[in-house]
């Protein structure tokens, strides 16, 4: 049983412990581990482009390993370092925040997470079985198709497999925040991290079932011979491009709106103030998840749609400038006047505002769709979407590690190291996008592996690779930092920052892995801070103390996640040296165990589903005693 | 969190629930009927030929979408209490899967631009 016992665990049971586990704070520290994990790799990506690129006619990558190195890293950051590291920050922070003992569906969380790492071991291991995908992250089927070997069907598995993993999360983050919110947390006392989340949420449940669909399109004309995309077969590839891109819009949102979540916390938590205009920061969040399903097609003003449907789309995502203007101007109007405190998270807080509206100024000036013809796959549009990624998304990422490292860890990460992190990363950062935008005016076009001497790009160039430097330095020193935290371990007591103001400070560290002993009653916004200033800084129980049911440990999400990442290997090698295959594969040595293992694999995941639905497993109840025993020891340890 | 301490149910609850579930039932089985009903015209309409296509085509369209509503709100539940987030949900999706339609329909096929 999941019992978190102070009793000291063996390496073995440790890592059983995690494997089982659906408790929402251990997956969101698999979450951030495997994130973390990926974010790095996708960093030596990002390296390895810089230095092909820093002087001209470079040729310490090819043309063919550039293309690899690009798609890799645009889809390693994306689906498997942003997002997962948002879900951790959200499996970390939300059910605290609403004031839930677990998600509403603990072991579907775990599904979600191993899918995810399955599916992202999937795709990298592409890099040793032949090659990566090369066809960039957005995967264009004229591209994909005509792509050589198995590297498209690397992209397309892996991310098949992932993307259930998010889909899944998404609908448990929803029905979480939806159902299990405590008495007197209504939806406008909700805090914006929990908001965000859900909006985000929401978001990917409308927008990972048309991913989802394009790369099943994408699966069967290059695993399984038919002929959506293939335009000599009377398929159109145009239709893949707007696939991807309903997704695709909404998926940025899906990045940015957490981080905006996150922001907000900090804003409000450092400068000592309420959120300004909170209910307009909610509608503002609202109007965004929504404008983003009407935006798609301003990533492809260039294909030929017609000036009317450009037209319509450029206006569509020029609205979405407002409301993302509201709440540039809230938080600008919750520092106003506070009394700010400069903790690392607050730093990168406050770097975010221009940084990111820099981003949004760019994006307005693309989405004039005329002048996108001269923007549109330049290094303008480079600059644009790293200065709200990296500028929103990752900032965002980097401040929550830092804020919310006392919640998950039970210590503090070094501040001194955490400002020295700051300072080299937002220098860095700036180093190498700013001049990126120019590049893009001077005319050098992304996704290409050299540029010649003397066209003016040389100077530029090297600026942007010694600023991408800088940002490895301060990605060392925040794993340095990490570490010696770690080593350290020197414990911290309930809200650590000392101005907590929502429901996620109000409990005891380490968290008990039930969460609250009693489900406290929230009395208004910024429930914490509510008791702070007219309770007596406690929160008020709205139960009395019995016992409560808590969900068992299960193996299986493990198990069907596996069953998956085998059968994705039978798929991949079932056309090879087929007749009716597509040119890219055909060629390939026939492969005759492809469809057993693809059937042994499917039928792993169908009998785990089997055994999840038919054999009950009710969970157990957490006695009341036990509970005292525990708040005993800490009104022992806290006097 | 799945309460699964449940107390018996006193007589009254019973009846009450009894009477519930019964005019569930009925409700079920009368929009069971309409709708196969609405097959079968559909069905015969197309078989028979009896009025031009024009005119099918739509009709078949119309009992279509009753149906959807019938299926939707007695079989799925909408009509009951405590669904405003799952009808918010699909008429959201709806919406999005009709704009995304005639986009498609237009952009990629009518505005042609392979053509
Ligand atoms: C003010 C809001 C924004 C506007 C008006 C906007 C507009 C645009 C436009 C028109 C393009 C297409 C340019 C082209 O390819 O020719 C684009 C590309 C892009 N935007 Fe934005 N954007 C905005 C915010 C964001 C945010 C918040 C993110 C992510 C967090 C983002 C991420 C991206 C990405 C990743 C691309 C490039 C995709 C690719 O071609 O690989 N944008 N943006
Ligand atoms: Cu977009």
């Amino acid at each position: 049983m999941a019992q978190t016992s102070a009793r000291k665990q063996g390496v073995g049971s440790v890592i059983w412990e995690y494997l089982t586990t659906v408790d929402h704070k251990k997956i969101a520290i698999l979450y951030l581990i495997a994130g973390g994990f990926f974010f790095v790799l996708g960093g030596i990506e990002a390296m390895l482009i810089r230095i092909q690129l820093a002087v001209p006619n470079n040729d310490f990558l090819s043309a063919g390993l550039f293309n690899e190195v690009i798609t890799m890293h645009g889809t390693t950051m994306i689906f498997l370092a942003a997002m997962p590291l948002l879900f951790a920050f959200m499996n970390a922070t939300v059910p605290l925040q609403i004031g839930a003992r677990d998600l509403a569906f603990p072991f579907l969380n775990s599904l979600g997470v191993w899918l995810f790492i399955f599916g992202g071991i999937f795709l990298n291991l592409s890099w040793f079985m032949g090659g990566a995908p090369d066809a960039g992250w957005t995967s264009y089927a004229s591209l994909s198709i005509a792509s050589p070997g198995h590297g498209i069907d690397f992209y397309a598995l892996g991310l098949q497999i992932s993307g259930a993993g998010t889909l899944i999360t998404g609908i448990n983050f929803a029905t979480t925040i939806i159902t299990m919110r405590a008495p007197g947390m209504t939806y406008m006392r909700m805090p914006l991290m929990t908001w965000t989340t859900l909006v985000a949420s929401v978001l990917i449940v409308f927008a990972f079932p048309p991913l989802t669909i394009g790369i099943f399109l994408l699966m069967f004309d290059r695993m399984f011979g038919s002929n959506f995309f293939i335009v000599e077969a009377g398929g159109n590839t145009i239709i893949w491009e707007h696939l991807f891109w309903i997704f695709g819009h909404p998926e940025v949102y899906i990045l940015i709106l957490p981080a905006f979540g996150i922001f907000s916390e900090i804003f409000a938590t450092f400068a000592r103030k309420r959120l300004f205009g909170y209910s307009a920061m909610v509608f503002a969040t609202v109007l965004i998840g929504f404008f983003g399903f009407m935006v798609w097609a301003h990533h492809m003003f260039t294909v030929g749609l017609g000036p009317t449907a450009n037209a319509i789309f450029a206006v569509a995502t020029m609205a979405i400038a407002v409301p993302t203007g509201i709440k540039i101007f809230n938080w600008i109007a919750t520092i106003w006047g506070g009394s700010i405190e400069f903790t690392t998270p607050m730093l990168y807080a406050l770097a975010f505002i221009p940084s990111f509206t820099m981003g949004g100024v760019t994006g307005i000036m693309q989405a004039a769709a005329p002048a996108d013809y001269q923007y549109h796959d330049s290094y303008f549009i480079v600059a644009h979407f790293h200065y709200v990624i990296v500028g929103g998304v990752v900032f965002a990422l980097l401040a929550g590690l830092h804020y919310y490292w006392p919640i998950m860890f039970n210590t503090m990460l070094n501040e001194t190291l955490g400002k020295i992190t700051f300072w080299f990363f937002f220098v860095g950062f700036h180093m190498t996008f700013l001049i990126q935008h120019f590049l893009g005016l001077w005319g050098m076009p992304r996704r290409v592996f050299t540029y010649l001497d003397g066209q003016g790009y040389n100077a530029a160039n090297m600026i942007s690779t010694i600023g991408a430097f800088l940002m490895a330095i301060a990605v060392i020193v925040l794993v340095v930092n990490i570490i010696i935290t770690l080593a350290k371990n020197e414990r911290v007591g309930m809200d650590p920052w000392g101005d907590g103001r929502t429901l996620e400070w109000s409990i005891p560290l380490p968290v008990p892995y039930y969460n609250f002993a009693q489900i406290p009653l929230v009395r208004g916004l910024d429930a914490y801070w509510v008791e702070k200033k007219e309770g007596n800084g406690k929160m008020m129980p709205s139960e009395s103390l019995t016992d409560f049911h808590m969900p068992n440990n299960s193996i299986l999400p493990v198990v069907m996640s596996l069953g998956l990442f085998i059968a994705a290997f039978g798929a991949m090698y079932f056309p090879d040296g087929q007749e009716w295959a597509i040119d890219a594969v055909s060629g390939l040595e026939p492969k005759p165990w492809a469809l057993p293992v693809l059937i042994i694999g499917l039928g792993i995941t169908f009998v785990s589903m089997g055994i999840r639905s038919w054999k009950d497993d009710l969970g157990y109840y957490v006695t009341k005693e036990e509970v005292e025993r525990d708040l005993e020891e800490l009104e022992r340890g806290g006097k | 969190m799945a309460e699964l301490n449940q107390e018996p149910m006193t007589k009254a609850q019973l009846e009450y629930l009894r009477r519930q579930r019964t005019r569930e039932m009925r409700q079920q089985l009368v929009s069971f009927g309409l709708m196969i009903f609405l097959t079968f015209i559909a069905f015969g309409l197309t078989a028979m030929e009896v009025i031009p296509a024009q005119f099918t085509i739509p009709l078949v369209l119309g009992f279509a979408f009753i149906q959807v509503i019938l299926q939707f709100y007695y079989f799925m539940h909408m009509k009951d209490n405590g669904h405003q987030f799952a009808k918010l949900f699909m008429m959201t999706g709806f919406y999005f899967a009709i704009a995304f339609c005639v986009t498609f329909v237009y952009i990629v096929w009518i505005g042609a631009p392979v053509n």
